[in-house]
């Protein structure tokens, strides 16, 4: 680094540490928030992704799991056994409610993402059981998911009452996170009982097929078969369920990481464009002494650029020591860091800092040596 | 045999106007100077004679509306900005009224930073240069003091170091005692003095003080832009 760079730099430590602070909130916000929605991608599409379905059928114009307005007769069951693709079928009965713990008020009440499924297909059951015994549950019985768990105090052997009715808590699984809601499983026959759901209809049949290679034949079957039913792929509807949840924050997040942006640069940029204002007579004599433009714009982007290093430190240092204890405090800030978004944001930090050097740069290109001399 | 001192400035028929629209304003007025190797001028004049204008133009830092300027026998009257500038570096040595040390540096870095720029020297060579510099100008106490943290006699002569730093055959100060007492004036004016001769540099200087005058080896008067002999 140039001396003359360094010098003035570090010799104005208040103005450094504004300078720095600056870039580091800024990369601080912008860490958390893509931390933040990198975690909630993750979360909210794990089950619907890691249910081992090649398909899911669905009503004509369902487009995911978490909206599950979907009705598909069970016939449809039989009826996809038949076809020569198939090899197994699983209905899945899923609907949205609250619930609450049978020794919490009344209002205090929590949602839950309800799954009834075939537990003699498993097919769309609890990804992963990780406490209890009973797995599938028995009859008025309910696994829930970890998360639920932890967010409501949620222990096995727990009541958890919608309305009049009741299911006893008998496990605890992972994997079933939408963040806002989670996941918790009953048998079929629970769920048909519990939810006053006619015998004749299903949410979702899952499928899985002898040979994944002919999804678009049966997709074309099905759709020849009924126009009131849509077969999707498992990954497409993975994709749209985290549509569907993020879909809504994307355009917010995108609105706060560029202010993230513009507050760093800003704030870099005035800092920088100060400290070159209050040198001006100073980079005036070192023109007057023979200094040529190019070197003086190494100076300013020199010192920008540091400040830029600087704050990428301190604010990825703060987004890493911030976002666990944010998660543990926080049960819905769910974050995971990518590298990628990390050299992606030391990146954005670079440009930051050139930006923030321009406008300095060009005022210095105007300063006039001969000024030196007045005074 | 000595050799015959050369040319180090030359100024013929030199003028300068500066213009604002319709009107224009002679700040320097045909004038001419020649200034050899060794040789002080002292340039005096009442304020707004034009001694700021002459100086800059010398130094190649303004160019000249008509006549020609030529620094060691480089005519600079139409060089562009960076060979102004590479002029400037090798040839120039500026001393100013008000110091013009750079305030985050160290005397020594002060001296360091214009020895090392545009020239082949590492670090650890314009050190030692900068250290003989001010060692020379009685400033060994004060290598690593900020100028905040020295008086305005030891800034200037840090200023003189600095403008030695580059080994520059001519020497311009702009009123180089205005900002000190009259004691502190008369050493740096004979410090200026003994180096310009023991290391035959060109020195112009400009100054309302009349003390400066015992100095210099001619002195030259300056008024409404017009340059004349003063004996």
């Amino acid at each position: 680094m140039l001396l003359v760079a360094r010098k003035n730099l570090f010799s104005e430590k208040i103005r450094l540490g504004i300078s720095v602070g600056g870039v580091a909130l800024s990369v601080f916000l912008i860490g958390i928030l893509l931390a933040l929605f990198r975690g909630w991608s993750q979360q909210v599409g794990s089950y619907v992704e890691r249910v081992p379905a090649d398909g899911w059928l669905v009503s004509e114009g369902t487009t995911d799991f978490v909206a599950a307005a979907s009705v598909v007769p069970v016939s449809a069951e039989s009826l996809l056994h038949s076809t020569p693709e198939v090899e197994s079928v699983s209905p899945l009965i899923v609907r949205p409610m609250v619930m609450r713990r049978e020794q919490d008020p009344f209002d205090k009440t929590f949602d839950v993402q309800l799954v009834g499924y075939d537990p003699t297909k498993r097919l769309g059951g609890p990804l992963a059981v990780e406490e209890g015994s009973k797995s599938p549950p028995g009859p008025d019985e309910i696994i829930v998911d970890k998360e639920m768990s932890k967010r409501h105090g949620i222990q096995i052997g727990d009541r958890l009452f919608r309305g009049g009715k009741s299911l006893t808590v008998v496990g605890i699984s992972r994997g079933g996170d939408f963040v806002y809601t989670q996941v918790a499983f009953v048998t079929l026959e629970t769920a048909i009982k519990f939810l006053d759901q006619p015998q004749d209809k299903r949410t979702f049949m899952l499928v899985t097929l002898k040979d994944p290679s002919k999804f678009d034949t049966l997709a074309v079957r099905v759709s020849a078969y009924t126009s009131d039913a849509q077969l999707v792929r498992g990954a497409d509807f993975a994709n749209e369920t985290r549509d569907r949840i993020l879909g809504n924050i994307l355009p917010i997040l995108i609105v706060v990481l560029v202010v993230a942006f513009i507050v760093g640069i800003s704030v870099a940029g005035l800092t920088i464009y100060t400290a070159t204002v209050e040198k001006q007579r100073e980079y005036g004599i070192l023109k007057a002494e023979g200094f040529t433009n190019p070197f003086l714009y190494r100076v300013v982007f020199e010192q920008s650029v540091v400040t830029g290093i600087l704050g990428f430190a301190v604010g990825a240092g703060m987004t890493v020591l911030v976002a666990p204890f944010a998660q543990d405090t926080v049960p819905q800030f769910v974050v995971f860091v990518r590298w990628q978004d990390v050299v992606g944001i030391a990146g954005a930090t670079l440009l930051m800092a050139l930006f923030a050097a321009w406008i300095p740069v060009r005022r210095m290109a105007s300063i006039d040596p001969v000024t030196v001399f007045k005074g | 045999m000595t050799e015959p001192p050369h040319e180090i400035l030359s100024l013929e028929g030199v003028s300068k106007v500066y213009r604002s629209g319709e009107f224009g304003v002679t700040a320097l007025d045909k004038a001419t100077l020649h200034i050899h190797g060794g040789e002080i001028v002292a340039v005096m004049g009442p304020s707004g004679s034009g001694k700021t204008t002459l100086l800059t133009v010398a130094g190649a830092l303004l160019r000249p509306t008509e006549g020609t300027v030529r620094i060691c026998g480089i005519d600079v009257t139409h060089l562009d900005e960076s060979r102004l500038a590479a002029v400037r570096r090798q040839k120039v040595g500026f001393v100013y009224q008000s110091f013009n040390l750079l305030e985050a540096l160290t005397a020594i870095e002060n001296v360091r930073v214009v020895v090392q720029n545009g020239s082949h020297n590492g670090r650890a060579q314009a050190m030692s240069r900068a250290v003989d510099l001010l060692h020379m100008f009685g400033l060994s106490h004060r290598l690593n003091s900020l100028p905040k943290r020295m008086s305005d006699g030891e800034k200037q002569r840090v200023a003189i170091a600095r403008a030695l730093a580059k080994d520059p055959d001519l020497i311009l100060a702009d009123e180089p005692t205005a900002n000190l007492d009259a004691k502190r004036g008369q050493e740096v004016m004979h410090l200026l003095q003994q180096k310009a001769q023991e290391l035959h540099k060109a020195v112009v200087v400009v100054s309302h003080d009349n003390r400066i005058r015992q100095f210099a080896h001619r002195v030259l008067w300056l008024e409404d832009g017009r340059l004349r002999d003063h004996g």
